[in-house]
């Protein structure tokens, strides 16, 4: 049996045709049933549906023999234990520092004050700014970023901005770019020694589909 | 205050769990015994330097740490009985020819591996110093595949790599420090965008094989692909040779192997050959080894080295059976009786006197009862 950890939403639809280049068709829509592990048209192999940020510890215990992940999620997780062997280049989006229009961000880095920021991406946000040799106090948030710095929580945010919409509509502004995101595949290390035989087909065919 | 409970990943071992480790434990160092590998017991603590056999930094951040109040140094709690062994051999035995010895005992680390991982792993294993031939190798492999087969794992996945690609292209790029790092990182989780990356920079031709590397993964034609894929450099052609006689040499033992030259994980102190067993049902290596040539540096005499160990707390998780077969006898004074419990025990069965327990509490699968002609053991149910 062969086990794939994926999340509800962007990721699962960006993942159907690649998973379609590998000749598996889920049997079920998530969004329709309530169904948490869905069958698919080979009787080994099977979706499983859980939370983006829980996809690398289903994949690294051996829960899931592969999984979709944002590199967002995987930082934040440290990838210990898994590989990682593709970019499958979908759910693009960015990692940026924003703050509310009319902040002076720089001005405030450069007078080497302490800055505030909230985010759901701790790690990424301290590597970010001990980079830059800023000191900061990290406030850790599940959602809504955007509310903090407009109530006077944090100074900026740290959060994944892709058309920029929400942060325009809360007139906030981005104003540094950590780095790009897109969506990896990752394999637990025992399965692709184990499973190889049925793996490594699944992993050539997803590479195929990305580089066509 | 809930005094009872333990630290967060540290446990009790309860009776079956611990019967198992003991009986693997013991079965083990008879075997390790019968190869000609003498037991050592090295200490729980010692001075932190000794701890690492090099520059340990993944080891000395799993090492707790406590100050011998005799002297104000630091000392540590072992994390790894590896490096230990390592310094019995370079300084305390210091024999000229081959060296053969094991251990078995409780290691301690600060963090778990993994959220499930205790972090007091019963480490056993087996090392064998002054052989630099893959004669050695073999031996140590054979020997952790018959350990295993101890512990019930039959079908064990064995998988090779060889940690010299990866310094001997490295060193021809010059990549030092944090970008060195970072390719190893990268390596070790077969992160190829990553890798790519990381490898912009670099002469193409080691860009070229450094990114060749995760994909030098499957059984032997992997050799063929790599002596095509990476550059010919004396010290990456001596280690495919080096993986080619190992093949050779396993083969005839009836060992399958298969290759993964992106296998870099492993202890910090590993140079050369890397080894690691996989089995079904467990998520990770079930045992691991290989090459440390180097060691002994630091303890002022360099050795040839390679051993293997793994952890028997893991192993636990096999089969095994729920209860020992034991006999229940009735107490009593009778010289008849006491001579019958001691026959028995003698004869190696588990007498269990009843105190007021029933059999079944006890474990006790017969009993010892008195018939026409002296005390005899019966099925325990039989009336």
């Amino acid at each position: 049996m062969i086990t794939i950890a994926l999340s509800k939403g962007r990721i699962f639809e960006e993942t159907l045709p690649l998973l379609a280049a590998a000749g598996v068709v889920p049997t079920e829509d998530p969004e329709a049933s309530r169904k948490l592990i869905i069958g698919t048209n080979h009787d080994d192999v099977r979706l499983i549906i859980v939370r983006a940020t829980d996809v690398p510890t289903y994949v690294q215990y051996g829960a899931a023999d592969l999984g979709v992940a944002g590199r967002d999620v995987l930082i934040e997780h440290g990838g210990a234990g898994l590989y990682q062997p593709l970019d499958l280049e979908i759910a693009k989006c960015q990692l940026m520092v924003a703050v509310r229009n009319g902040f002076d961000y720089a001005g405030a880095v450069q007078q080497g004050a302490r800055l505030r920021i909230a985010t759901k991406y701790t790690e990424q946000a301290r590597e970010h700014f001990a980079g830059k040799g800023v000191h900061v106090d990290l406030i850790k948030l599940y959602g809504s970023m955007e509310l903090a710095p407009l109530v006077g929580l944090a100074d900026a945010i740290v959060d994944l901005v892709s058309t920029g919409g929400t942060l325009k509509a809360n007139d906030l502004v981005a104003v540094e770019h950590i780095r790009d995101i897109s969506s990896r595949l990752i394999v637990n290390q025992a399965a692709l020694k184990l499973k190889g035989a049925r793996i490594q087909p699944m992993i050539d065919a997803f590479a195929g589909a990305i580089a066509q | 205050m809930r005094n009872w409970i333990l630290p967060e990943n540290i446990s009790d071992v309860l009776p079956r769990e611990a019967r198992q480790i003991e009986a693997m434990r013991r079965s083990m160092l008879d075997l390790f015994g019968r190869y000609g590998y003498e037991l050592v017991m090295p200490p729980l603590v010692e001075y932190v330097e000794s701890l690492f056999l090099h520059d340990d930094p993944a080891l000395n951040l799993k090492t707790f740490k406590l100050v011998d109040e005799l002297t104000g140094r630091q000392m540590g709690l072992r994390a790894d009985i590896t490096p230990q062994v390592a310094r019995i051999d370079a300084h305390i035995l210091n024999r000229q020819g081959v060296a053969r010895l094991c251990y078995a005992g409780s290691v301690v680390n600060t963090r778990p591996d993994g959220i499930l991982s205790t972090r007091e792993p019963r480490q056993i294993g087996a090392e064998l110093y002054g052989c630099a031939d893959v004669a050695a190798d073999v031996e140590v492999i054979e020997l952790m595949f018959e350990s295993l087969a101890l512990a019930g794992l039959a079908d064990v996945h064995l998988d090779i790599g060889h940690i010299g690609l990866f310094h001997a292209l490295a060193d021809a790029a010059g990549l030092g420090g944090e970008a060195r790092n970072s390719v190893f990182i990268a390596l070790q989780q077969k992160d190829v965008p990553t890798l790519k990356a990381a490898c912009a920079g670099l002469p193409t031709e080691i860009a070229a094989g450094l990114a060749a590397l995760p994909t030098l993964y499957g059984h032997g034609e992997v050799l063929a692909r790599a002596r095509a894929s990476l550059p010919a450099l004396p010290e990456v052609l001596h280690a495919l040779d080096t993986l080619a006689q190992l093949e050779a040499a396993l083969a005839v033992r009836g060992i399958k192997v298969r290759f993964d030259l992106a296998e870099v994980k492993s202890s910090d102190y590993h140079t050369g050959l890397v080894f690691a067993a996989y089995a079904d049902g467990f998520a990770n290596a079930v045992a691991r080894g290989g090459r440390y040539d180097r060691v002994g540096e630091k303890f002022g005499r360099s050795r040839p080295a390679t051993g293997f160990s793994l952890d028997l707390r893991e192993m636990s998780r096999l089969p095994f059976p729920d209860t020992a077969p034991a006999i229940l006898a009735p107490r009593g004074d009778d010289p008849a009786l006491i001579a019958a419990i001691r026959a028995l025990r003698a004869a190696g069965e588990t007498v269990v006197v009843d105190l007021g327990v029933d059999a079944g509490e006890a474990g006790c699968d017969r009993r010892l009862v008195a018939g026409v002609s002296g005390w005899q053991v019966v099925p325990a149910h039989a009336v």
